[in-house]
């Protein structure tokens, strides 16, 4: 019944024979993945098989690394993000991105939020970016916890809290994708449980690609899960069929707790 | 003979350590288990050896010089110092002294020379003396560290105390040369302020440092009010920060942020390299290039009325020095902020330069402000500079052509040349020296202020 609704949801991030060198690594090898619309899609694999460094190819975050060199095209709705007539920083507006240690700016948590709209020239005024950033926060589970103190600082909040101050400051720009890199490594149980929440709730809106170390999250929040080794994606597909009956021997092994 | 006995000192210290040490390791080769490793076990010695004989040195040279003088005083014969006052005693000493050291000017009274062998015999006797109880000493020290040498013994801690005297000794000494600075200054511009009226001096708006050589002498009474100094050293000050703080931030924003890691490469050591610079060049500089440019163009070309001193040739040239200061600052300042900041703000679809003057700037601003208030401390006490490109004649304005002076330029000028200190000519020097410090003073301590009230906002 799942398989039949996802896969009736259109592609929004087409990869097709994606590389990445970063100086004579090669960290991704030939890369092909078609990411669906209002999905999560999970990134799982052992450390160091290149699952971030992927992730940042699908908003050319590998740019700002120099040594980092990526071929093979990557589409977002049909449009090359490599072509020319791309601006990455454009880009970057319709593809938001959350780090793995929260990074709120030392600004008060308003400004966080409203940074992204006010670059983008979103609001047309003060009201509209109120509405924004309320919006936003209550999105990310945080307007009840801060709605009284929107000007003190960011960097005041808790790591969990923070976490998704980031999340809301990334949903506030209103991206189509939201990709995030193991969103819950600094979290605590808690505070991964509220992330997680959320997550599941995004996906009504949004396309999200997570990246995660821990496969009972890719299972909790996921439909699809991608498996990386060592710059290879050996298997793409539904999270139920990757977590319960793998097609290759590599996946299998990672499963079981083989390595990784 | 006391470079011998450091060099006796520094010599046994090394034989107490290496005895202690081996004797240590003898002991662990025998296979016992050492409370404390071998080199603490040398240290001991080293300390035990070491330091009171260094205590002892110095002692005995601290006391050595007055006590030989006054033997040789009381060997001078009666009939020669009879009537004479504590003055002229001490001049005799001094002869008798130089005569000593083989300066000899003119033909030296026979009982001067006698007082002077006498002197050379005394001292020569306490030198011998000195090597000697140091040597005991040194012999002593290693002898009972060597005999504390056991498995058990606590020479690391023992040793850890030696050193945490040592840094308590060095703290006390920089905090004592402070306090004694500091004391030095108050006591002076108290008697200043004994003279002239301290109000006189905090809210006069005339600086005429001059006093009469004949009590009749027209306009003999000079004036003491710091307000024109003070106005003239805050003008040129505001004109340096006015060239620094734009140039040194923009260039260490473009260096750090813009450049290519070439031209970084190559723009950053140049603008060491101004830091390096000695003042006495800026000088130059400053009245050899600025000051005569500024003439032909504000003054010929444009009509102004520009002195030969200048406000804003000193105060520019002030600035230039004061670039590499601020973009120094502003550098570590923008270095430190992580890497995870940059990345957020990219991540949201800002530009480069959206990024560093949204994200990075203000997450930079505590290193920033430090810097710019460390610099305005520098400008404030800077000397070479304004000793040559800045006037001498304390006018009350804010008027940049003209020639206004500085606190520091006062106080080179008060004490240049043959000085008496009892006058409130001189005295006015320290009062000013005061003043400085206590405006730099409260600028650091705002310094300080400010760039923890950011820090608890931005950590
Ligand atoms: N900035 C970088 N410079 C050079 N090599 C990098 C950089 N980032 C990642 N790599 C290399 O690329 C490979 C993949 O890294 P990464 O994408 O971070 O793996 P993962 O996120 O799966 O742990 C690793 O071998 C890593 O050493
Ligand atoms: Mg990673």
């Amino acid at each position: 019944m799942q398989d039949a609704i996802t896969n009736a949801l259109a592609i929004k991030v087409a990869c097709d024979k994606v590389n990445v060198h970063y100086g004579d690594t090669h960290a991704i090898k030939d890369v092909s993945i078609d990411i669906q619309d209002k999905t999560v899609t999970a990134f799982i694999g052992p450390s160091g098989c290149g699952k971030s460094t992927f992730l940042r190819c699908i908003n050319r975050m590998n740019d700002t690394i120099d040594i980092c060199k990526v071929t093979g095209r990557i589409e977002l709705e049909g449009d090359d993000i490599y072509d020319a007539g791309i601006d990455p920083v454009q880009l970057r507006a319709r593809v938001g991105m959350v780090f793995q240690k929260p990074n709120p700016f030392p600004k008060s948590i308003y400004d966080n939020v409203a940074y992204g709209p006010r670059i983008h020239g979103i609001a047309a005024g003060k009201a509209e970016l109120d509405e924004i950033v309320e919006s936003a926060l209550r999105k990310a589970a945080l307007w009840n916890e801060v709605k009284d103190r929107l000007q003190s600082p960011g960097t005041g909040l808790s790591g969990g809290q923070q976490q998704r101050l980031c999340i809301a400051r990334a949903i506030a720009t209103a991206p189509e994708v939201l990709l995030m890199d193991e969103p819950c490594s600094a979290l605590d149980p808690i505070a991964t449980a509220q992330v997680e929440d959320l997550i599941h709730e995004l996906r009504e809106n949004y396309s999200v690609v997570i990246v995660t170390h821990s496969m009972q999250q890719a299972a909790r929040v996921s439909q699809k899960t991608a498996f990386f080794h060592l710059g290879f994606m050996p298997e793409y597909d539904d999270t139920e069929k990757i977590f319960s009956n793998p097609s290759d021997k590599r996946t299998q092994d990672y499963i079981t707790g083989r390595f990784g | 003979m006391v470079g011998y006995t450091f060099l006796l000192i520094l010599l046994l210290s090394a034989v107490g350590f290496v005895l202690n040490r081996n004797a240590a390791q003898e002991l662990r080769a025998g296979g016992s288990r050492l409370h404390s490793l071998p080199v603490f076990h040398g240290g001991y010695a080293l300390a035990l050896a070491g330091l009171p004989a260094l205590i002892f040195v110095l002692l005995w040279l601290m006391f050595e010089g007055s006590f030989v003088s006054a033997l040789v005083r009381a060997s001078l014969p009666a009939e020669a110092v009879a009537g004479l006052g504590a003055g002229e005693l001490s001049l005799i000493m001094a002869e008798v002294q130089q005569t000593a050291s083989g300066l000899i000017f003119g033909e030296p009274a026979q009982y001067v020379r006698d007082a002077a062998a006498y002197y050379n015999t005394l001292h020569s006797i306490s030198d011998w003396a000195m090597f000697a109880l140091v040597l005991f000493i040194l012999a002593g020290g290693i002898f009972l560290a060597r005999r504390s040498v056991a498995t058990e013994f606590r020479a690391r801690q023992r040793v850890e105390k030696v050193l945490s005297g040592l840094m308590i000794f060095a703290s006390v000494i920089a905090i004592f040369t402070t306090i004694g600075i500091v004391a030095s200054l108050v006591f002076e511009a108290a008697r200043f302020f004994a003279l002239v009226p301290i109000t006189d001096f905090l809210f006069g708006t005339a600086w005429e440092p001059q006093i009469a050589i004949r009590p009749d002498q027209i306009a003999g009474a000079g004036a003491f009010g710091w307000l024109p100094v003070i106005l003239g050293t805050l003008v040129i000050t505001f004109i340096a920060l006015l060239v620094a703080v734009p140039v040194g931030l923009l260039s260490a924003i473009y260096l750090n942020e813009f450049a290519s890691p070439l031209l970084r490469k190559i723009a950053k050591p140049i603008l060491e390299v101004l830091a390096g610079v000695p003042t006495v060049v800026y000088g130059f500089f400053a009245i050899l290039v600025v000051a005569p440019a500024l003439r032909s163009f504000g003054g010929d070309t444009l009509g102004l009325p520009i002195s030969p001193n200048t406000a804003l040739a000193a105060g520019s040239v002030m600035g230039v020095m004061l670039i590499p200061f601020i973009s120094s600052f502003a550098d570590d300042a923008l270095t430190a902020v992580p890497r995870s900041m940059r990345d957020g703000s990219l991540a949201l679809g800002a530009t480069q330069s959206e990024t560093v003057l949204k994200v990075l700037f203000p997450a930079a601003i505590p290193g920033i402000v430090g810097g710019v208030l460390l610099a305005v401390s520098r400008a404030i006490g800077e000397t070479m500079i304004v000793v040559m490109a800045a006037g001498l004649i304390a006018t009350l304005t804010i008027n940049p052509l003209d020639s206004v002076t500085t606190v520091t330029v006062q106080i080179v000028t008060l004490l240049i040349g043959d000085t008496s200190f009892d006058n409130p000519k001189t005295l006015a020097a320290f009062a000013l020296g005061l003043m400085l410090f206590i405006v730099t003073l409260a600028l650091n301590v705002v310094a300080l202020r400010v760039v923890r009230k950011y820090r608890e906002l931005y950590d």
